[in-house]
Order: C-alpha cells, then sequence, then structure tokens
C-alpha cells in the first residue's frame, strides 16, 4: 500500500512539469516578489526544469519531499495578489486531481471548496463556482487530461465568461 | 516488558516526508543581517549570573524546550540526539552550560545549521522565553530578524491545534495500532477548508532494503527521528483514500501564546534529532513534548515508562481536563461505500452492481426512471467503489478508472446535491476504549481438578475483550502470559505465554472480498500421551472468511484454512506438523455480553502422525470501560477440558 501510495504521488508529481509550463503560460505578468517565488524556482533554485528530471531520476525519498513541502506552501513568498494563489491552486489542483475530478461532477466537496479559496473565490459565491465546474465538467475534464493545470486555465477562462465569478477570475 | 519492534505509523522504507524539508531550501529573497552588536560583554556577564540566581536551568521551560529528562543518576538527559541542538559541548546532560552557551551566542551572528539564522532565530523559542524571563534590554542585545522564521510562520497562519489520530490499518505492521500527528489549523480557515492546513508528523527515517536490521535498529534507536511540516491534504490522501483508514480530529484547547510558543519550538525542530526507539520514542510520544512546551504545566510524556501507543495518547489527552475540544470524524473511504449502500434497497443494489461492470447502462431507461436523488446516490457510491477498486487492484486500475470517468460524467448532469446525511463510524471513538494493559485473576476446572491463575498481557486487543473503541474482529494480543496453580498436582506452572496473536476478521460481502487471517505464536500447555501438563511451543497461521449477519444484534461467522506446528517433548520424535480448519462464530447477544465460539479440526502428518479436534466456547460481560468478566470452555484432544473464569482489569 505504501508503494502504491508512493507511486501515485509520484505520478502526480510527474505532472507538476507539465503544471508549471501552464502556470508559467497563464502567469503572462508576474507578479511574484521577484527571484524565488515563482512555482518553478521554488522547485528548482536555477530555474532550469532539468533538475526535475534530476531529482526523479534520484528518487530518493527525501529530494522528492524536500521539493514538496516547499511546492506545496508559499514559503518565502507574500501571498502578492494572483500569482500565488494560481500557481497554488494548479499545485493544489495537480495533487488532488482525483478527489477534485469527483466532487466537481457532484457539485461540491471540501477539495473543491479549498480550491475555490485558493482561486479568490469568497465563501458566498462558492456555490456558483460549484454549479459552474459541474455546468462545464465535460470541458474541464477533456483539459484534465492534458494537465490539471490546463483544467485550471480552463476553469479559470470560463470563470471570466461568468457574470459573478468573472472579476474573481485569476488571469485578468 | 515491551510491546514488540513494531512501528508505529512512521513510515520507514516508503515515507516520503523526512525531515524539515523546507529549512535547508528556503528562498530568502532579501536578507536582512541585523548589523552585528559591539559585542557587549559587560551586558553578557550581567545576564549569566542573573540567570544562576534565578536558576533558570532548573525551570521546567528549560527542560521542556531541551527535551531534558530525569536520568538514573539524578541528573538530567535530553531526548534531542542530532549535533547542532546543543550549543554548549556537554549541552546534552548539563542544562545549565546549555544555557550560558545559549545566552552567549544570542550575541552573535554566526549563521547556524542548513537553514543559516543566527541563534536567536533558529532557537526562537528558547530566545523569547529568555527575553521574557531575564528582560533583555534590546539595545545591549539586539533582537535579530528572523526572517525566515517569520515567512514560515505567514504561511502556517496559525489559529489553533488539532491532534489527529488515523485508526489502526491491519495491513501493515507498522500501522497496526494506528498513528498520531498534529494539524496547525489556519487563521482563515473554514470546516470545508481544513484540508488546506499543515500537519505536525515526527517519522524515522529509514532507507530501502533494510531486512532484519529493521528490528533490530528500530528496538535499539538506531534510526534517526524526524519532524515534518507537509500539508493535511495529502495525508488524508494517504490515510482515507489509499489505505482507508478513518481519521479522527480532537481540536485542542491552546491559548494564543500557547499555540505560538509550541509553533516556535517546533521551528526550532528543524535543526533537531532524535533516535527512533520504535516502542517509546516514536511518532506519538515526540509530538507530547511539543505540548509541553505550549504549556509546561502539562507532564505528558511522564506517563509513559516503557512504550507508547498512538491510542493511549489519545486517551491520556482526553483524559486531562480542558485539553481535547470537539472531536470531528472523517470516515473512510470504504466507511463511506458501506454506510451508504446500507441505504441502498435490494433493487438498487442490483442497479449497482450492473453499473459498476457497464457504465453505460445509466443512459437505459430503467436507470432513468429512478427519482434523481436516488439517481444521484447510485453515481456517487459507483464512483467512490471504483475510485477504491483502482487503488485497490493495480493491474484494472485503468479499466476501474475509464468507468469512474463515465460515472461521473453522469453525475454531473444530475444537479442535485450529494446525500450528505453523516457518515456513522463502525468504530467508536479510540478514547472510550479499554486501556491496553490487562491484568486478570482466574480460577477454573481442568483434567478433574481445580486451579488459580494470574495472567499479565502488555498489549493489546483481543477479541474477546470490550469494543467500544476498538474495530470488530480485530486482535492484536502481544507479550501476554498466565500463571497457574494446580491444586491436586500440587503444581505451579507458566501455563502459556504469548508472543503474537493477530487476527483479522473483516466481513466479505457484495461490494468487499477482503480476507480475514490470522498468526498465533507462543507457548501453550496441552496434555498429551503420558503426558499430562506439557510445555509446547505453537505456531499456527490461518487465511479466511468471515460473514456478517444482524439476526440478534450482530454475528460474525468465519472459517479458516490453517497450517500449525508444535514442539514439545510429549511428541514422539518432539514435534508435529500439519494443517486443517476452523469454523467460528462470535456474536454480540447485549451492548456487554458477546460469545465466541469455534471447533478445529487439525491433521498431522509430520513429526508425531496425529489429528485433533478442539473446540471452544467463551463469553464476555463487559462490567466497566476498564474491568470485564468472562467465562470460557475448551475442549482440547480426549478429555482435556478446561472451564476457566477470569476477572480482568486494564491499566
Amino acid at each position: 500500500m505504501n508503494r502504491l501510495l508512493i507511486l501515485s504521488l509520484a505520478v502526480v508529481f510527474a505532472g507538476i512539469q507539465v503544471g508549471t509550463a501552464g502556470a508559467d503560460e497563464l502567469n503572462r505578468k508576474p507578479y511574484g516578489d521577484g527571484p524565488g517565488c515563482g512555482l518553478g524556482s521554488q522547485i528548482f533554485p536555477d530555474g532550469s526544469k532539468t533538475m526535475l528530471h534530476q531529482s526523479m531520476a534520484a528518487t530518493t525519498n527525501m529530494s522528492f519531499s524536500q521539493t514538496f513541502a516547499i511546492t506545496t506552501g508559499s514559503w518565502g513568498c507574500t501571498n502578492n495578489g494572483k500569482f500565488v494563489s494560481i500557481e497554488h491552486a494548479a499545485m493544489f489542483a495537480n495533487l488532488n486531481f482525483e478527489n477534485l475530478s469527483q466532487e466537481m461532477a457532484q457539485g461540491g466537496g471540501e477539495h473543491l471548496a479549498s480550491l475555490a479559496t485558493l482561486m479568490g473565490v469568497p465563501a458566498e459565491q462558492q456555490p456558483e463556482f460549484f454549479a459552474l465546474t459541474q455546468e462545464q465538467y465535460p470541458s474541464l475534464m477533456q483539459a484534465g487530461k492534458e494537465s490539471p493545470a490546463a483544467m485550471i486555465k480552463t476553469l479559470d477562462a470560463v470563470m471570466v465568461a461568468h457574470p459573478a465569478l468573472a472579476k474573481v477570475s485569476l488571469v485578468r | 516488558m515491551i510491546r514488540g519492534g513494531f512501528r508505529f505509523d512512521c513510515r520507514g522504507p516508503h515515507s516520503f516526508v523526512l525531515f524539515f524539508a523546507f529549512l535547508p531550501f528556503l528562498i530568502v529573497l532579501t536578507t536582512t543581517v541585523a548589523l552585528a552588536d559591539p559585542p557587549d560583554s559587560a551586558y553578557l556577564s550581567e545576564l549569566i549570573p542573573r540567570a544562576r540566581s534565578e536558576r533558570l536551568a532548573d525551570a521546567r521551560e528549560w527542560h521542556a524546550l531541551l527535551h531534558y529528562r530525569r536520568n538514573f543518576l539524578g541528573g538530567y538527559t535530553s531526548e534531542q540526539d542530532g549535533p547542532t541542538f546543543f550549543l554548549a559541548p556537554d549541552g546534552k546532560t548539563n542544562p545549565q552550560a546549555e544555557l550560558e552557551a545559549t545566552l552567549v551566542k544570542f550575541f552573535s551572528d554566526d549563521l547556524i545549521g542548513e537553514a543559516k539564522q543566527t541563534v536567536q532565530c533558529a532557537f526562537v523559542a528558547r530566545y523569547h522565553w529568555l527575553r521574557e524571563k531575564l528582560a533583555f534590554d534590546d539595545r545591549r542585545l539586539s533582537p535579530r530578524i528572523c526572517e525566515k522564521f517569520n515567512n514560515w510562520m505567514d504561511g502556517l497562519n496559525p489559529r489553533s491545534i488539532t491532534l489527529i489520530f488515523p485508526s489502526a490499518f491491519m495491513n501493515n505492521p507498522a500501522s497496526m495500532f494506528g498513528h498520531s500527528l498534529f494539524r496547525v489549523d489556519r487563521q482563515d480557515q473554514t470546516p470545508q477548508t481544513r484540508i488546506l492546513a499543515y500537519t505536525i508528523n515526527f517519522m524515522a527515517e529509514v532507507p530501502d532494503d533494510e531486512g532484519i536490521m529493521f528490528a533490530v535498529r528500530g528496538l535499539t534507536g538506531g534510526y534517526q527521528g524526524l519532524f515534518s511540516v507537509i500539508p493535511y491534504y495529502l495525508k488524508v490522501k494517504e490515510y482515507r483514500d489509499i489505505e482507508n483508514r478513518d481519521i479522527w480530529e480532537y481540536r485542542l484547547n491552546l491559548s494564543d501564546a500557547q499555540v505560538r510558543r509550541m509553533l516556535m519550538h517546533v521551528w526550532e525542530m528543524g535543526n533537531a534529532s532524535f533516535d527512533y526507539f520504535f516502542f517509546r520514542e516514536n511518532c506519538s510520544y515526540q509530538l507530547l513534548p511539543l505540548l509541553e512546551v505550549a504549556n509546561p504545566e502539562w507532564r505528558l510524556t511522564d506517563q509513559f515508562t516503557w512504550w507508547t501507543l498512538p491510542g493511549d495518547t489519545v486517551r491520556l489527552l482526553t483524559k486531562q481536563p480542558g485539553i481535547v475540544g470537539d472531536a470531528v470524524y472523517r470516515p473512510a473511504r470504504t466507511t463511506q461505500i458501506r454506510r451508504r449502500y446500507e441505504r441502498l434497497s435490494s433493487d438498487e443494489r442490483g442497479v449497482l452492481g450492473r453499473v459498476l461492470r457497464e457504465p453505460a447502462l445509466v443512459r437505459d431507461p430503467a436507470f432513468q426512471q429512478l427519482p434523481v436523488e436516488r439517481r444521484a446516490l447510485l453515481l456517487d457510491i459507483a464512483s467512490d467503489y471504483l475510485r477504491y477498486q483502482s487503488v485497490t487492484d493495480e493491474k484494472q486500475a485503468e479499466t476501474y478508472k475509464s468507468r469512474d470517468r463515465e460515472v461521473l460524467v453522469a453525475r454531473s448532469e444530475l444537479k442535485v446535491k450529494s446525500d450528505d446525511t453523516p457518515i456513522e463510524p463502525f468504530v467508536t471513538r479510540p478514547e472510550l476504549g479499554h486501556r491496553t494493559s490487562r491484568i486478570g485473576v482466574g480460577a477454573g476446572y481442568r483434567q478433574d481438578e481445580w486451579f488459580e491463575e494470574v495472567s499479565l498481557r502488555a498489549s493489546y486487543h483481543d477479541l474477546l475483550d470490550p469494543e467500544p473503541g476498538y474495530a470488530p474482529g480485530y486482535q492484536i494480543e502481544l507479550l501476554s502470559g498466565a500463571l497457574r496453580h494446580y491444586e491436586r498436582a500440587g503444581q505451579t506452572r507458566l501455563e502459556r505465554f504469548t508472543l503474537a496473536n493477530v487476527m483479522s476478521l473483516t466481513p466479505a460481502d457484495a461490494l468487499f472480498l477482503s480476507p480475514s487471517w490470522k498468526v498465533n505464536i507462543g507457548m501453550q500447555t496441552l496434555r498429551h500421551n503420558g503426558c499430562r501438563y506439557c510445555s509446547a511451543g505453537v505456531a499456527n497461521g490461518g487465511a479466511g472468511l468471515t460473514f456478517e449477519t444482524h439476526l440478534l444484534k450482530r454475528e460474525y461467522f468465519f472459517g479458516f484454512g490453517e497450517l500449525e506446528t508444535t514442539y514439545s517433548r510429549a511428541f514422539e520424535e518432539k514435534h508435529r506438523a500439519g494443517g486443517g480448519g476452523t469454523l467460528g462464530m462470535m456474536a454480540d447477544l447485549t451492548d456487554r455480553w458477546r460469545l465466541l465460539a469455534s471447533a478445529t479440526y487439525l491433521r498431522f502428518p509430520l513429526g508425531e502422525k496425529s489429528d485433533e479436534v478442539r473446540w471452544s466456547v467463551g463469553q464476555r460481560y463487559t462490567l466497566a470501560k476498564d474491568a470485564a468478566l468472562r467465562f470460557e470452555f475448551s475442549h482440547r484432544e480426549r478429555r482435556d477440558n478446561e472451564a476457566l473464569f477470569t476477572i480482568h482489569a486494564y491499566f
């Protein structure tokens, strides 16, 4: 069972590279606090994506955990608006994709509420956010096949078109 | 007496977070280095005598911060074993020297540890305590700015602490007693976003491929234990989704100042490591010193001399008045599936079975005509179950995942909320359970004579112990023995001794065809050939199935195929080995009264060729949480009959 857990987390982790690309793409204008605050730079201090492969190749638990605990937090960064939340949301979606896809279909749940919170959706608008993810479920899952970050991007795009959720959309 | 070399869930070969990962890799954007003071040796030479005269090194707070425990010689030894934690060379055993060295280093701007911090920042809890006790003059000892610590604290955004108890997990020896960890609840947290909070874990760092050395090192403190801080959603995924363990969450009533003090000390743990002892200084034990730092008046670690079980720490904390607030139950995925399945009619169960095999059936009129709430419930159960299958049956994982996707697309078309009736646990809260050590006094009649006996068990729970707090059908007995005096034979002997007797009766049903299994290694007294009371070493193991019914209250029927080997001078060639089977029943007649009956037939083709029929009937009546009566009748080969009446107390 443990092996299974590690495997599944490793698989999820492998998706981070894609996730990073997705977040970078989304993040047309970097709002970070400077070097060291981006998702990529948190994982790879020199910004090189090939380091992912190095740390994966080493497959020691330690290298895995090091990157892990850092990247899932906001260590060293203040939450300076949308930059941090979009990358934290992408990271969270990576690590919780299965629970999210289930809760989006059901129109609610704690993983989905947590994602909404990370994306800056206030509590009173979360029911609309839940309804939107349920409404858009097939297209979100289509994007999710590519990567969880692509799903976040698609989600953000449909939020832009939503009358109530547009103003919390992350892109603009 | 110890409870054996089991690891209490503190992940070993596959543990994926091994230490304070974020410390050394923290990226600091702007390093604000306070300008070095002109070393104010005059001020230092004022502080040290004051610390001495106020006997600060003898204070409970100082001992808690440095993890000092009284040693056999009447002095103090710290449980901390790493190289960077003490500032005095003899800091491990000299609280006074350590305190003075700490004061000296507070004046220094040298950067220490992997995270490269000043001593004031690396040992921020010590600094704040001494600053308050000695009323530091900030002009003469300037406070260093601890940007890394501040960022970390901002990231945690703490409001309160919750004790997390993932229940026992039978299929992994490391997890058989459960686990415990802390969650740092956030200021901005709602019940829906608890999973975003961080947890504080203590775990052993165990390399892969340890083999037999694993047990040796584990018992002798050969591994390093370290603290780690990772998000709770990863823990929920691990315990609830993958291992299918129920989780209990107990909010602790700590003041803001206590929470802050505790977390400052957690930060200090980034420069600490502890030799890991599987049975005492383990993942559960090491949480307690953190609470003692939060409130030095609590004396928690003193309560554990020989071993620390996660369930015992939960019981200890819930017993202290006022520490524990509300408890929240988070069901395992399998618990949720089983409880929701109970809500289905037999027709609906048939529909569910077909949908699980062929999700396209949800488009059929037969399914579509069901009320929308029932359709949603069926699809929710189906999705949970397919996810459970994709985790347990790795080879078919893709098949189950693709069926799950189909089910979820259908679910997304139903704009109704999921059934939010609370999921009731199958097992009551762990702190309601009996304590895990047991003493018994009994009397009985065997082979035409009377006897009296006393029995003692180190841990943990057997099938006839009072059930609250423990899973039904779950037995782990470690280090248990009975001393018996036979009246007519005038003989006092070690009647039986159990090294380990483990049994897992998991009811199989339409959804979960889980096997049951058992292993028993120990010594028994048997009658054979000419030997009236003969000691025998016995090893028995088997696998089988259990079915649950509710004819009266609850009944388990079980069957095992098993192998057994016995070593005793009573046998020709001193041993016999063979196999056979057991049929049995466990029934709860009332909440307090349980019946356990079984019959076994074994045939021994090896060693002394023989066969044996055994049967036994046992009953338990619970008197109180920590007291029970037991009456057992057992039959072994030929006329070896025994009746035994025992009163048990748990402590």
